[in-house]
């Protein structure tokens, strides 16, 4: 039962290295390992094993950091926190729980528990490369629906949409435009944007509050988002801002896309965003500062005004103290609430781009149910 | 299909009226409202710019199709979208009657494009007008079919039942494989 955090912290140390692994799969790894060290005998002890890690993995999601009483350091304890502040684990606890019942399938036909680990271990490293190949497999179902000369609205930093987007860009050399929110508080949006003008795809950004007028009539012809869960109903959780995006989208017409890969699929059925199970990461409020950009651009610019020399490195190393009196202070008494997440009803979603296909959310419930049988 | 669907129902001696529209620029509603008269039903024709002040008197709404989408969404004669629209706005259901053969696991890239073809316009303007230098110069465009989507369609009457454009993908599931939907891609 000690090894089992030790093969867990090498994973959260690689994930700190901000790698392209998905944290449902950099997970399913760690179980993999499991599997590998555990000295069970039995299918039963097997099966303890794994959810033990999967429940520690949990946990340290939840929490936002490493347990207390182990010996990391202070700075990587606080940067793990930063990686999955503002990520639910629904898609963790999901993508393990998947993996559990993928891998156990196979224990009921053989008696030897050797030969059973060793099929065990082989269903798993399927289930593991099934699970990284599945964004390509999206990009591949969902880039027919982008078509040249469309303008596309994206909320939010998902590798999977972005995948979609550059495939359509380069793979299938269509002229379209991407709009992208600026994705407030962890700026994923603007992250985004850096990779489509990469590309050669014309990027617009925007402010998250402009998502309504930049929509109307004809403006944006489709909108995109990445999931951080798929719930049962066919509803999706994902960053704090897709649910407006999905009332407007809705009420000016414009279809909605949701991409997400099949380990995202979860046995919740939220009603509404009070449902959403407690987020994990950054404690909510916590993190968030509120800054005067507006005020604090235009005095920069009046400073390079008047500084002489190299202009980029005194803006670089003068930003952080210049940053401050911008900040705008608030009184302890004010009370400060930043859900990283929510939850956007089955309604306002047309489509559905999983490695299983396009789907309807309709369709999500029977392939939920053909998951997890 | 409509028109067989309609017989029928006059057979089972069932009182109804029907509302055909004349479809322009074909005018297949002519031939359909004689055929329907023939078979002894109350059959009345309206131009297609009459659809959305008749459809306050209308109970009901049957489209024929050209082909059912994955989505949910169908392919029909020119106009249907307008009818749909119309029969929504006054929430009026609207009844496809459809083999299942025409099924397709296609979604909608194109919007109004998908399954579509420009035809000639010579049945919207004469030809020998097109010796004028001003009339020559507009653009006349003659679509066969308009793409609805799934949110205006009530129901699907197919020959294996009544289905809901969200059941759509279920019948997919069951006729096509997996691996045939690339063909259509």
């Amino acid at each position: 039962d000690d090894g089992l955090p030790s093969s867990a912290s090498p994973s959260r140390s690689g994930n700190n290295k901000r790698s392209s692994t998905p944290l449902p799969v950099a997970a399913i790894r760690v179980l993999l390992n499991v599997i590998r060290r555990s000295e069970a005998e039995t299918m039963m002890g097997l099966q303890a094993d794994l959810r033990d890690a999967s429940d520690v993995m949990l946990e340290f999601a939840k929490r936002g950091g490493p347990v207390p009483s182990s010996s990391s350091s202070d700075a990587s304890a606080t940067a793990t926190r930063y990686l999955l502040a503002g990520r639910s684990h629904i898609a963790l606890s999901s993508g393990c729980e998947l993996f559990l019942k993928h891998v156990t399938r196979a224990s009921l036909e053989t008696p030897d528990f050797q030969r059973c680990k060793s099929q065990v271990l082989e269903r798993g490293e399927r289930f593991a490369e099934l699970s990284t190949r599945a964004r390509d497999r999206i990009a591949v179902v969902g880039s027919p629906f982008v078509r040249e000369g469309s303008v596309v609205l994206t909320h939010g930093r998902s590798k999977v949409v972005e995948a979609l987007i550059l495939r359509a860009a380069l793979v299938e050399g269509k002229r379209f435009r991407v709009m992208v929110l600026e994705g407030r508080p962890d700026a994923g949006g603007a992250k985004s944007a850096r990779t489509y003008a990469n590309a050669g795809i014309p990027t617009t950004v925007v402010l998250d509050s402009a998502m309504g007028c930049v929509m109307e009539s004809g403006c944006v012809d489709l909108a995109i988002v990445g999931a951080e869960g798929v719930v049962e109903n066919g509803g999706v959780v994902n960053k704090v801002g897709t649910f407006a995006l999905g009332v407007m989208a809705k009420e000016l017409g414009v279809p909605l896309y949701v991409a997400a890969e099949s380990y995202k699929f979860t046995r919740l059925y939220p009603l509404n965003n009070a449902d959403l199970p407690e987020m994990g990461g950054i404690e909510c409020g916590g993190g968030l500062k509120f800054l005067d950009t507006l005020a604090w651009s235009a005095s920069s610019a009046s400073d390079r005004k008047e500084e002489e020399g190299d202009l980029m490195t005194t803006d670089a190393t003068n930003s952080q103290s210049s940053l401050n009196p911008y900040v705008v202070d608030l009184p302890p008494s004010v009370s400060i609430e930043n859900p990283p997440c929510d939850f956007t009803p089955a309604k306002y979603i047309t489509l559905l781009f999983t490695d299983l296909g396009v789907l309807t959310p309709s369709a999500v419930s029977d392939e939920l149910i053909r998951l997890y049988q | 299909t409509v028109e067989l669907f309609l017989k029928a129902a006059a057979a089972k001696k069932r009182k109804f009226q029907v509302i055909v529209c004349e479809g322009a620029p074909h005018f297949g509603g002519h031939a359909m409202a004689r055929s329907l008269a023939e078979a002894g039903i109350d059959t009345t024709v309206i131009h297609d710019a009459a659809t959305f002040a008749i459809m306050a008197r209308v109970n009901k709404v049957l489209l024929p199709a050209h082909a059912v989408l994955a989505n949910g969404g169908l392919i029909a004669p020119s106009g249907s979208n307008m009818v749909a629209l119309a029969a929504k706005q006054n929430s009026v259901p609207v009844v496809t009657v459809a083999g299942m053969f025409k099924l397709c696991p296609m979604y909608p890239h194109e919007g109004q494009d998908t399954l579509n073809d420009l035809i000639s316009p010579s049945s919207v303007v004469d030809y020998g007008l097109m010796g004028d230098p001003v009339l020559s110069e507009v653009e006349f465009v003659n679509p066969v079919h308009d793409y609805v989507p799934p949110q205006l369609i009530d129901l699907y009457v197919t020959n294996i039942g009544g289905f809901q454009p969200s059941y759509i993908y279920r019948l997919l599931a069951e006729y096509y494989h997996n691996d045939d939907w690339e063909a259509f891609e």
